[in-house]
């Protein structure tokens, strides 16, 4: 699977790499039983410390979103855990905050964002369903 | 028993301007420190007084529990340093570096260190007097690591060499930390190395540390107030708790807070104009130690 890092970035390096296998997860690019690059595979190739990967995948394994086999490595759980819908409201909270200021800077009703993410819901959502499409024709 | 211990470390070169004005540092195993400050902050003294290479004034300094100066041989098996400066022999060939070396390290690693060796693709029979500023730094840098340190000690690493040999210096570095779990301790300039290898920052400035944290937290937890330069407004910033810093920059307040926006939402409504946000390491680095009211 395909990680970036951006040092520099205000959220710190372990929780940008927990947050892109999180949505590789949940977009389907990831798939259950994927296994996962080493500690110190994805430390080199990202050039950071490998302890900083280690706390991404101890946040993951953590979360039940992948489970480290001993001997061979990690892998993407079969059934990703459906995390209660408290965890999953709090976990988006600030996005939706820094999207509701963006959309209040920009002049946007609630109405007017509404109708924006259900456009891009729809957008998104055929897209997935040409991924998986892809996957199983190949 | 930490790594390193530095207590209340007091050091001047001149009678009149301390460079160390008791500066305490204590540094786990296992860590990876990041020291930033400006020229002359006194971040090379300190290093140096870790390598035992000067005595202290006042204060003490441990590593692995010993005293540096007074045990040289015995703290030093177990380091890698690199200083900004490296000496080494002019007509010396790489080869030869490499054998004075692992003569004096029992726990030379040939293999490692050949594997250096290919990825720098320095000739082994190239004298130092032939090679490049970077080239130096790197063979400098095996010498360093080849032996497998419990702690390297990198003294501006980065510093005037090419973008793309920084990188390899990290990646060397990496690789160390992979296989060995070493620890480390630099300073470097470039805030970006930093924040890929450090899990911790301290900022030394005059002499003394005025930041010492986890990146992570730094990241969450800390931010820059801005507001209409004023003094009532900076009589109150600095009675906000978590209050760090203050200066004026272009007619603006900015002070440093131990904080996040979130933290101080409340706080800062008797301030007119006052903001709050998160800043990039660079960034709040700057505004730490670039000059103060």
């Amino acid at each position: 699977m395909h990680i970036q890092i951006q040092p520099s970035d205000e959220l710190p390096i372990y929780k940008q790499i927990v947050r892109q296998v999180r949505e590789g997860i949940a977009s389907e690019r990831i798939s259950p039983g994927e296994k996962l690059p080493s500690h110190r595979e994805l430390a080199q190739r990202l050039v950071i410390a490998p302890l900083t990967v280690k706390k991404a995948y101890d946040q993951l394994e953590l979360d039940g979103a992948i489970e480290t086999r001993r001997g061979q490595g990690t892998f993407v759980t079969a059934a990703p855990p459906v995390a209660s819908l408290e965890d999953r409201r709090e976990r988006l909270r600030t996005a939706v905050r820094r999207l509701l200021t963006d959309a209040w800077a920009s002049g946007m009703s609630l109405e007017e964002l509404l109708g924006l993410l259900t456009e891009e819901h729809a957008i998104t959502h055929a897209e997935r369903q040409s991924n998986s499409t892809e996957k199983e024709s190949l | 028993m930490s790594l390193i211990e530095v207590n209340q470390l007091e050091f001047s070169y001149t009678t009149d301007v301390p460079t160390l004005r008791g500066f305490d540092l204590h540094i786990e195993a296992g860590s990876v420190v990041g020291l930033l400050g400006r020229n002359g902050a006194g971040k090379t003294t300190l290093l140096r007084a870790l390598m035992g290479l000067m005595r202290p004034g006042k204060g003490t300094v441990k590593l692995f529990g010993a005293d540096p100066v007074k045990e040289p041989i015995a703290v030093k098996q177990r380091i890698g340093y690199v200083s900004e400066d490296q000496i080494l022999p002019e007509a010396w060939s790489l080869r030869q570096i490499v054998a004075m070396h692992r003569e004096v390290f029992p726990n030379w690693d040939v293999e490692f260190a050949e594997e250096l060796m290919v990825r720098f693709q320095i000739p082994g029979n190239k004298r130092v007097q032939e090679m490049s500023k970077g080239q130096a730094r790197q063979v400098a840098l095996l010498c360093a690591v080849a032996h497998r340190p419990e702690l390297l000690i990198l003294d501006e690493p980065g510093s005037g060499v090419d973008p793309v040999m920084r990188r390899e210096l990290l990646e060397t570095a990496i690789e160390l930390l992979a296989d060995s779990g070493s620890t480390i301790l630099f300073s470097s300039h470039h805030v970006g190395d930093v924040e890929r290898l450090a899990n911790r920052i301290v900022v030394m400035d005059y002499g003394q540390v005025v930041l010492d944290a986890e990146l992570d937290d730094l990241k969450e937890g800390y931010c820059v107030v801005t507001a209409p330069q004023d003094d009532e407004a900076a009589r109150r910033l600095r009675g906000t708790p978590g209050f760090l810093s203050l200066r004026v920059k272009n007619n603006l307040l900015r002070a440093v807070f131990a904080a996040s926006p979130e933290d101080l939402a409340g706080k800062l409504a008797g301030i007119p104009g006052a903001g709050a946000s998160r800043v990039a390491l660079e960034d709040l680095f700057i505004d730490l130690v670039g000059g103060a009211i």
